[in-house]
């Protein structure tokens, strides 16, 4: 039989605790001497004793499932560069959410859907670009991550693509095109997600969002090969 | 094949809150496979490159199938609990 002398009394003086109340302080000597006189392990019962006794250190529910929640791995949202949380569609009214046939003709401000301005935005593992567009496909303006300011690694961050998007929104605006906007992302890449936040922030009136990544399901023309680091 | 432009793949933000709907475009378009698909296709991927992907994820769908399974039989319970005040 193993006597783990260091942890016995350390752990049977939790115990004892337990059993004493409040009234007895079970600490240092003490614990050891009503550890002796009652412990399994070490005391005069011990001889009729064969088997060993292991006890764990009581913990929460709670302190297990947050360290299990930690040590599993991040689940990926697919987008890079952005953190999402998941949204709770339950709550959703889904008439709202998606078009339907009469989206298009739903008036927005006084205009219907289909003759919105529509602002492209597209957003490359470098750069991140957004164009305002007439809905019949005329450009009003155009403005890049390089046009702010930002040069080579810089462009191809969120920051800048917020920075682009604010600027497009105040200039617009100072040119009097205030109308509500539907907005037309292209890509992947870190500029995705903050290009948006930025329209909105700097006063564009955001109406739908629209993703028209080029993806392609079928064999498609053979693409690079990849690079090797 | 094209999607119907601002019909197709599209949200309408609800009450001015644009994040909320840019969360759940980039959530359904994951789910849906575009933005693995989309990575995919970026550079090519050589067919022992392929063989290797499939066969992993098949595996790993086999795998986490009969895992869940086995993790819902196990939890088909109805007894007194066995560790009361643990929480």
């Amino acid at each position: 039989m193993l006597r783990q002398a260091i942890l016995v009394p350390r752990i049977f003086s939790f115990l004892e605790r337990s059993v004493l109340g409040s009234g007895e302080r079970a600490g240092g000597l003490l614990a050891q001497e009503t550890c002796k006189a009652t412990c399994l392990l070490c005391g005069p019962q011990s001889s009729s004793i064969k088997r060993p006794l292991h006890t764990t250190v009581p913990r929460s529910k709670a302190e297990d499932r947050k360290e299990m929640l930690a040590s599993m791995p991040k689940k990926d949202e697919g987008t890079e560069g952005e953190k999402t949380i998941d949204v709770d569609l339950l709550s959703k009214r889904f008439e709202d959410i998606f078009p339907d046939e009469n989206t298009p003709s739903r008036l927005f401000d006084g205009i219907p859907y289909s003759q919105l301005n529509i602002c492209d935005i597209k957003a490359t593992k470098n750069n991140t670009i957004i164009s305002l567009n007439d809905h019949k496909g005329k450009a009003l303006m155009l403005r890049s991550c390089g046009m702010e300011g930002f040069k080579n690694t810089r462009q191809g961050t969120n920051i800048a693509a917020q920075a682009t998007g604010i600027s497009l929104a105040m200039r617009a605006i100072a040119k009097g095109f205030k109308d509500p906007v539907r907005v037309r992302v292209s890509g992947i890449g870190p500029g995705r997600m903050s290009a948006i936040k930025g329209l909105s922030m700097g006063g564009m009136n955001v109406v739908s969002i629209t993703d028209s990544t080029r993806v392609s399901f079928a064999p498609t023309a053979r693409a690079r090969k990849q690079r090797r680091l | 094949m094209r999607h119907a432009s601002f019909i197709a793949r599209t949200v309408l933000v609800q009450n001015g809150n644009v994040e909320q709907a840019v969360r759940l475009i980039n959530r359904i378009m994951g789910r849906e496979g575009f933005l693995e698909q989309y990575r995919l296709t970026r550079y090519y991927e050589k067919p022992f490159q392929t063989r290797r992907r499939i066969n992993y994820t098949k595996c790993k769908a086999i795998y986490n199938e009969d895992m869940d399974r086995k993790i819902e039989f196990l939890l088909r319970k109805n007894r007194v609990e066995p560790f009361p005040g643990y929480c």
